[in-house]
């Protein structure tokens, strides 16, 4: 449990308090934080042992990095980058380990998602919370781990098309080939799935 | 068919990613042509259909097992700190180095003595050795190291001719 001194503190006071050794200002800056990066690791990898232990492994480098958070974006926000990297190593590794199907040689290339037939119905509207998250897990795990990181930093991360480049290593002009078949493709099964209903 | 960098414009312009110029020619654009509008919905509905995702995630661990083996992850990769020793004051150090001193100089003046000791007995000092003259046969010899005096007799004495007198009786 964590120390109820520190449980009134803000981050920042939190985060001066584990610069200095205190491993209880810490545990309390998990116990806010945890759900959100163990989220987004989830959202990378699709799967939830690697989620956990990606999440924690990020946990043990922010601990150790901790005196090099400057405070110049939110804590939440730096943590968040930590375990990004993280899950792209990751699914690089992984990447190399198999080899590249058809599909996803067409999509690198960006030439699918321009015959793709616009989706003209919103295919989520009027569907309950946890209903279009149902969906849009089972949407996202169709696509391949550079779509989906790609949407990731741009929709929850927030990143512009020039961060996200640095981020994954690629032109601008791949970010934005990327992010543009990975909507696409989102909107055409979402559209399935809505089909599936009737 | 729409370009392909087109659809791209569109794409950047949704996402606030034009510069100004660019972003009025592609609200021109929407204007006129339905085919871009109903792209553009369709990027914005997948867009909001995405938010809030992430909210309801919960880490499926208890909060105290979740943490437990971050913090034994990071006490096993820190380098265990030498313990600190405390300042020695510097009399106390000093009094530190009287002890071997003072037994290496029990040592070494217990080693001279027995050097001496030694030297003394090799160098077979000694004692002296005198002779009486009243009579000849007569050594006397002293030892001073070791207190001890030898006297030793020669009957009869050299003197004297043995056969005058056999029995030896002393007038």
């Amino acid at each position: 449990m964590t120390d109820k001194n520190h449980s009134s503190a803000d981050d920042a006071a939190l985060v001066r308090a584990a610069q200095r050794g205190d491993m209880t200002a810490f545990e309390e800056l998990v116990a806010r934080h945890r759900d959100k990066i163990y989220a987004r690791a989830y959202t990378m990898m699709r799967n939830e042992e690697e989620a956990i232990d990606l999440s924690q492994e990020a946990w043990v480098k922010g601990w150790q990095r901790l005196k090099q958070f400057q405070g110049e974006s939110s804590f939440g926000t730096w943590m968040t980058r930590i375990v990004i990297n993280l899950c792209l190593d990751a699914l690089r590794k992984q990447k190399r380990q198999r080899t590249e199907s058809i599909e996803e040689i067409n999509e690198e290339s960006g030439g699918v998602e321009r015959q793709m037939p616009i989706v003209t119905v919103n295919p989520t509207a009027g569907l309950e919370r946890s209903e279009l998250r149902q969906r849009i897990d089972r949407a996202l795990s169709q696509l391949s781990y550079e779509h989906r990181t790609v949407l990731v930093l741009h929709e929850f991360e927030e990143m512009e098309y020039k961060q996200i480049a640095k981020t994954m290593n690629c032109s601008i002009g791949t970010v934005m080939s990327r992010l543009f078949y990975a909507r696409r493709k989102l909107a055409a099964l979402l559209a399935d799935l809505k089909k599936q209903d009737k | 068919m729409m370009e392909y960098n087109q659809q791209l414009k569109l794409q950047a312009y949704l996402d606030g990613e034009l510069p100004e110029a660019e972003a009025r020619e592609v609200a021109n654009w929407l204007a006129r042509d339905r085919e871009a509008v109903a792209l553009l919905t369709e990027l914005r509905n997948t867009r909001q259909a995405l938010a809030g995702f992430e909210a309801g995630f919960r880490v499926p661990e208890s909060e105290d097992f979740y943490w437990s083996k971050i913090r034994r992850e990071i006490e096993r990769l820190e380098p265990v700190e030498a313990p600190v020793r405390p300042a020695i004051p510097w009399f106390k150090r000093l009094r530190g180095l009287l002890i071997p001193a003072a037994a290496a100089a029990v040592l070494a003046i217990a080693g001279l003595v027995v050097m001496q000791e030694l030297g003394l007995r090799q160098r077979g000092t000694p004692g002296e050795a005198e002779t009486a003259l009243a009579d000849a046969g007569t050594f006397t010899y002293r030892d001073f190291s070791a207190r001890a005096t030898l006297v030793w007799l020669t009957y009869p004495a050299e003197n004297e001719v043995a056969g005058e007198d056999p029995i030896g009786t002393m007038d």
